[in-house]
């Protein structure tokens, strides 16, 4: 998927789902599309608030404290942002700052995420501790191949329409600590990833986020290295 | 569930009541000389509480770290009979108080019920006092009877510890808790607080930051500028002197330094590096080391220490200047027991006592008991402290910082770790701390 190339003329398209529930009866869901053409400009403003911890250059802590979130597919955000604004995602830290209050409406959500999509991605992320030819690694490549690639894809680059999380480039640590959020109930997700992580022991999790720490970032979207 | 009287057990009750209105007042001395050695008498008897459904886990102190290890024991493990105690019967939030103090957010903001918390959150609230506790029997005492337990977690929070001060006897001790209060402590300190800085009719407030690791690190900066704004809006001709124990603003440094200096350069005077040697109530002095400072009204911020409950249940670490439990620095629990654990601002790590670190500790020490019941052991996960410190009003403009913490092991002591500063205030900031505290809030007793 060439991914930056869209960028310019995206629409970004939000789902809201309304439950409505009336004394009488129960509406049915109504899935409302919004279309917004974005910003740059106004994004890289309002993303200021974010940099304070996700960094300016938007990769995160290599620690895992806060994640890339340079190359992450702009409806991947927006889902994360407006499931922490409303609580439905745990995240003390990051709820006041995401609020329509703090981040803005839904325009100013848009740009922020367009404007996240235009920064390159870190070309030295935290991986984890078995590289290629490892036993581990390939045991955790095992795993992926059968339980992970139908959504994530075969390097995890994920599906921007599906919802789809891109992998490739993610701090493992920062996976790690997700997964086990998932896997103790502590992440709500999507029932098939979590019953793909609940089915895997403690240990082949940990294998599995270490085969997905080494799986190639594309040349194209990484920034240079920088000189120390 | 309904809760039935016979007609029998009715009357009998009501029958007794009017006996003992008839009763001569000779009688009823007899009947108090009777019972009113017997001190202990009420706590002897079972707490009126529902029987245990599950492994109990009591928690004392319904503060930010008690609510939320009461909240999480529950959500780690449903099958925990979880009973939260608090001494109050209604929650005020020392967090946000500043704020309030200035009026950008009213008492509404601060107030919530226990109830609610208990009721969202399936445990049980019990409005006692706590009195003692008998680890061997696993019983703890309340004034209302005693309550068996498999896991106590104590989190009775601060009091101030006025002798560092140099305030010895009892009586100038009163007199400055009821006159100066700290406001870091209960509502009404609060209240008398905002009262007090309301009806200021000009001259110099004093405001003081103590030594040690006191409740809320930016608060008193934060308070210097709420009170400072209070005055520029009242059109009060009145200085706020803001005496700090420390050689310089502890944190937010350059961004306090700067809103004195820029915001409020007439009202705020800070001094620092000023160690309270004592205070002359009469003639309303504070004597330094080298300096007198006379003021007109105040708020005497004292040094904090534990809970008198953690020293009269003889569990204070010796070490500790503030008589904070003594605890393993990592799990929590008590030095030799697995059972008892300490959390919030009684704790004895240096973490900031705030309430952002009570609550994400709150949900890793919950953590650390429903695995314990397993038999299993957790990692050691920092808590995380954010604070967000109010300098500006109408609108509220606010400065941010977020910080881990990291073991040194040569030191045997806990640092900062990953800290992000924002130490120049906006809108954007001032709104992100009450969206915080909402969010803290429907944590701790909404969902």
């Amino acid at each position: 998927m060439n991914y930056r190339r869209w960028l310019g003329f995206l629409h970004v398209i939000l789902g809201i789902f309304f439950l409505v529930v009336t004394t009488f009866s129960h509406a049915d869901e109504i899935t409302i599309e919004l279309r917004f053409q974005p910003n740059l400009e106004n994004g890289k403003l309002v993303y200021e608030i974010c940099a304070s911890c996700h960094l300016p250059d938007g990769w995160g802590d290599k620690d895992g404290t806060y994640p890339q979130l340079a190359g992450q597919h702009q409806n991947v955000l927006i889902k994360q942002i407006l499931e922490i604004r409303s609580g439905e995602r745990d995240n003390p830290l990051m709820y006041p700052f995401v609020q329509e209050r703090t981040l803005g409406n839904y325009q100013d959500l848009a740009d922020v995420v367009a404007y996240i999509a235009t920064l390159p991605m870190t070309p030295e992320h935290n991986k984890g501790p078995w590289p290629n030819f490892t036993k581990e690694y390939e045991k955790g490549k095992k795993i992926y191949k059968k339980n992970c690639v139908s959504c994530h894809g075969k390097t995890g680059e994920g599906n921007n329409k599906q919802y789809y999380p891109r992998l490739q480039g993610q701090h493992y640590a920062y996976v790690l600590r997700q997964a086990r959020m998932v896997q103790k109930g502590l992440r709500k997700v999507d029932p098939a990833m979590l019953a793909v992580v609940k089915n895997l022991s403690r240990e082949d999790l940990e294998l599995v986020i270490n085969y997905v720490s080494y799986l190639p970032v594309p040349d194209k979207d990484l920034a240079p290295f920088k000189d120390q | 569930m309904t809760y039935k009287i016979s007609r029998r057990a009715f009357l009998q009750a009501s029958g007794t009541a009017i006996l003992a209105a008839g009763t001569s007042a000779g009688v009823l001395a007899e009947e108090q000389k009777r019972t009113a050695p017997v001190i202990a008498g009420n706590t002897l008897v079972p707490a009126p509480l529902p029987k245990a459904k599950g492994p109990r886990v009591v928690v004392v102190g319904g503060g930010w770290s008690g609510l939320t290890v009461a909240k999480y024991l529950k959500k780690f493990d449903k099958d925990l009979d979880v009973v939260l105690i608090d001494r109050n019967a209604l929650f005020v939030s020392c967090p946000m108080s500043n704020l309030w103090l200035a009026d950008q957010i009213n008492m509404d903001f601060l107030t919530h019920s226990f109830l609610d918390a208990a009721r969202n959150n399936g445990y049980i609230f019990f409005n006692a006092t706590v009195v003692d506790l008998d680890r061997e029997s696993r019983k703890l005492y309340t004034e209302q009877g005693y309550i068996d337990y498999e896991y106590l977690v104590l989190a009775p929070g601060i009091d101030y510890d006025y002798q560092r001060i140099g305030v010895e006897d009892i009586e100038a001790e009163y007199y400055i808790r009821n006159n100066y209060p700290g406001g870091f402590v209960n509502a009404s300190e609060y209240l008398t607080l905002k009262n007090k800085l309301e009806n200021f009719r000009g001259g110099t407030f004093l405001l003081t930051v103590p030594a040690g690791n006191y409740r809320c690190t930016a608060a008193p900066y934060e308070r210097a500028c709420m009170a400072a704004a209070i005055f520029k809006r009242n059109g009060v001709k009145g200085k706020v002197l803001l005496l700090d124990h420390n050689a310089e603003i502890k944190i937010k440094k350059d961004g306090f330094q700067n809103a004195f200096e820029q915001l409020y350069p007439d009202i705020i005077q800070y001094e620092p590096s000023v160690d309270i040697q004592s205070i002359n109530l009469d003639s309303r002095e504070v004597e330094s080391e080298f300096d007198s400072y006379t003021f007109d009204d105040a708020s005497i911020y004292a040094p904090v220490r534990a809970s008198r409950l953690i020293e009269h249940m003889g569990l204070v670490d010796p070490q500790s200047l503030q008589k904070e439990a003594h605890i393993d620095p990592f799990m929590n629990h008590l030095v030799g027991d697995e059972h008892v654990y300490v959390t919030g601002d009684a704790r004895s790590q240096p973490f900031s006592k705030s309430g952002h670190t009570a609550n994400s500790e709150g949900k890793f020490i919950a953590e650390v008991i429903a695995a314990h019941r397993k038999g299993e052991r957790l990692e050691w996960r920092s808590p995380q402290t954010m604070c967000f410190s109010g300098v500006k009003i109408d609108p509220l403009e606010a400065m941010n910082i977020i910080t881990y913490y990291k073991y040194d092991k040569e030191r045997k002591t806990f640092g900062f770790d990953r800290v992000h500063l924002v130490d120049v205030w906006s809108v954007k900031s001032g709104q992100a701390g009450l969206a915080w505290a909402e969010g803290m809030f429907k944590d701790m007793f909404y969902t």
